[in-house]
């Protein structure tokens, strides 16, 4: 057995079987051959007729399992994003999981007093300088709606404020054809000589709404990034019980269903082009009526959509991850964060938005991204399974301790040294001193020392400056938006 | 139990055959139609309304119990002389303009039915006009406007604006809700009342009707 080196595990988790896939997958192609979808975008709507989506009336059409299995087809397997400097940084597929913040949050934890405010833009700037500054958080999107911009020039300002502030990818938002086309302009400054599509950094979020509705505007920003080969994500809240059925499987269906519309515009406006598939299947809470960015329902939809990919589409998929309905970094914050971080790895999802969310997504925190952090290299650590060789079993250190007599220890020996920075997990911010100097250095909890890691990371951390002609450029194309 | 609390009892527990058939038998009994209504009906979705705001109800058997209520309201209705029945008050509700989100909207709705208001609902996608000219028409005592994208969240104010410049805003109180919607908001475009979810708007609602 001396060099015999065996193939690790990587322990995952699986929880729908073949025939489960296939008839959730069924059930979407029924809903759209029977039920059908409102297109109220006029081009697409004409677009999907002629391609061979029947009217069923006005603007709800019907479309065969043919054009959704010619999109499926011709949709790329891969979405490689790189950084703003065009080096890569993400290729989503299969076996990957990259972690990223969320959006559009109102509020925020000041990272000063501790207490819930309104969010502003500087806050935006703030959230990305942080993530730019963590190892295992990969992607940005701009956690804030702030309150002290102009609405008509929301997510241009946003995005400018979240490139002036970091060189990884970016996910972002925008309204419509309008304000996407100026977001593109930004792009378009930082990638100098280049096309914006050829080696994307941002990936664009749109949503249509459940069920089955697609809103002219949001059509808009889809066909948009279709045509300047943008990759983008489409996923409709078809939350349980809220937008679609309280049961996961038909909650499910109908997320994808809606995917699929979206496909099938994004594959028929230029075949090839980079499309993230995947809903939002959370649970709508029973009582309070808020969609739960801690519930293990979510987690449980997006390891089944993991299984669906494996089993049948093949494309990367889009999730969340790292967030909580918690109002304060509390335990619950902790043990929601780590449930999701956790079935995500082990499920394979591989872009996972929202880390950092308190409050359902109402909610940013500095301290929670710093967190979700950690709690990501932890639950990486456990993804990586556990190597097993003759240098890892080692049997000859053991028997050199075991017989050697009194004073021999493992610590001493070469072989912990040479190993123990990668077999084991070696915290930052979790806590395991023992008591007394705990008390010593200040008795802080989790939340008192992400909240100064995160001071130490804003105060020290550089981002990779963009040249001050990009920055100007930068500037006078929000200048130009809304007016 | 008296006969008219049997029927309360249906109500809250949304037992909508029962709720009926107790209906038509206090009808035929002789019991005026207003009596049903305050104490069989409404008297028991306060009831509901205070069980779930204290979380000892799910939204599923809220509604169940507000629809009870809706369908044995259809079976007194021809009881009353036209316009005789008495609500809490009118509300127009609807979501504003470019905004097509409505399952906020359509909550709110149907709990306030359920708390016995008269309910207008407009829809999605309304414009300020068209709240102003609904407002007119209906004589109603509230106007609820909801978003759920910050981008839709200027029309209330210039819903409010137009109103303003109509001089119909003192005729009617004004409540807005929906996810990105502060207190700080409501209270910068001077609305009358906000709520953060469903279950408070009706609070809300019988705040500023003082019902």
């Amino acid at each position: 057995m001396s060099n015999e080196h065996f193939q690790t595990l990587s322990p995952r988790l699986k929880v729908l079987n073949h025939d489960q896939v296939m008839a959730i997958h069924e059930g979407a192609m029924q809903i759209l051959a029977t039920t059908g979808f409102k297109m109220e975008h006029d081009q697409a709507r004409k677009m999907l007729i002629d391609a061979g989506c029947r009217v069923k009336n006005d603007q709800w059409l019907t479309m065969g399992p043919e054009l959704v299995n010619q999109a499926l087809e011709s949709a790329p397997k891969f979405i490689d994003l790189y950084d703003q400097s065009g080096r890569p940084a993400m290729r989503l597929e299969n076996e990957n999981c990259y972690f990223g913040t969320g959006s559009d949050a109102i509020f925020t934890i000041d990272l000063e007093t501790g207490r819930r405010r309104e969010a502003m833009l500087k806050d935006v700037g703030t959230f990305a300088r942080l993530v730019d500054g963590l190892d295992n958080i990969d992607f940005v999107m701009s956690m804030a709606n702030p309150k002290d911009v102009d609405i008509n020039a929301i997510y241009v300002s946003v995005f400018a404020e979240i490139v002036k502030n970091t060189n990884k990818p970016v996910v972002f938002i925008a309204d419509s054809g309008r304000d996407i086309a100026q977001i593109y302009k930004i792009a378009q400054s930082i990638c100098g000589d280049k096309k914006v599509g050829e080696k994307p950094f941002l990936l664009n979020y749109s949503e249509a709404i459940s069920p089955l509705r697609f809103p002219e505007n949001v059509v808009e920003k889809l066909i948009f990034c279709a045509k300047h080969s943008i990759p983008v994500c489409f996923p409709s809240g078809s939350n349980a019980g809220g937008g679609a059925p309280v049961t996961l499987a038909g909650a499910m269906a109908l997320g994808i269903a809606e995917n699929l519309v979206g496909l099938v515009i994004h594959q028929r406006t230029n075949s090839g082009a980079p499309f993230l598939f995947g809903p939002n299947v959370s649970a709508l809470d029973m009582k309070s009526t808020v969609v739960s960015y801690g519930c293990p329902e979510w987690s449980l939809t997006q390891a089944a959509l993991a299984d669906m990919r494996d089993e049948l589409y093949g494309l990367p998929i889009w999730a969340y991850a790292g967030a909580s309905d918690a109002k304060v970094m509390d335990a619950q914050a902790g043990a929601e964060s780590m449930f999701s971080i956790c079935t995500g790895l082990l499920s394979r999802a591989n872009l996972m938005h929202d880390v950092g969310f308190l409050e359902f997504g109402s909610t940013s925190s500095l301290e929670m991204i710093t967190m979700a952090d950690e709690l990501v290299a932890m639950a990486k650590f456990f993804k990586k399974g556990i190597e097993v060789s003759a240098a890892t079993l080692a049997l000859d250190v053991i028997d050199s301790v075991a017989t050697s007599g009194s004073g021999s220890i493992f610590l001493t020996e070469d072989h912990t040294f040479d190993h123990f920075m990668e077999a084991q997990y070696l915290p930052r911010l979790l806590d395991r001193s023992r008591y007394d100097s705990w008390r010593q250095n200040g008795g802080m909890d989790l939340y008192q020392r992400c909240n100064q890691r995160s001071r130490e990371i804003l105060e020290n951390h550089q981002v990779v400056a963009k040249a001050d002609s990009v920055m100007e450029e930068i500037d006078r194309i929000v200048a130009q938006t809304g007016k | 139990m008296s006969e008219i609390k049997v029927l309360a009892d249906a109500v809250i527990k949304a037992d909508a055959a029962a709720a009926k058939e107790q209906t038509q038998k206090l009808l035929d009994a002789g019991i005026p139609a207003q009596e049903i209504l305050d104490v069989g009906l409404i008297t028991p979705m306060d009831e509901v309304g205070e069980r779930f705001s204290k979380g000892a109800m799910f939204v599923p058997q809220m509604l169940r119990s507000a629809k009870t209520m809706q369908q044995c309201m259809e079976i007194i209705k021809p009881h009353f002389q036209e316009g005789d029945v008495s609500f809490k008050g009118k509300v127009i509700i609807g979501t504003v303009k470019g905004d097509l989100h409505d399952i906020g909207k359509n909550l709110v709705a149907m709990m306030l039915e359920g708390a016995g208001f008269e309910v207008v609902d407009l829809g999605v996608d309304v414009s300020p006009q068209r709240f102003v000219d609904e407002v007119k028409n209906e004589k109603a005592d509230i106007l609820a406007m909801s978003a759920l994208l910050s981008t839709t969240m200027p029309a209330m104010r210039e819903t409010i604006g137009v109103m303003e410049t109509g001089g119909q805003r003192g005729t009617i109180k004004i409540i807005i809700g929906g996810a990105p919607v502060t207190a700080t908001y409501a209270e910068e475009i001077k609305c009358d009342g906000y709520a953060p979810d469903a279950g408070s708007c009706v609070t809300e609602v019988k705040k500023l009707l003082g019902v």
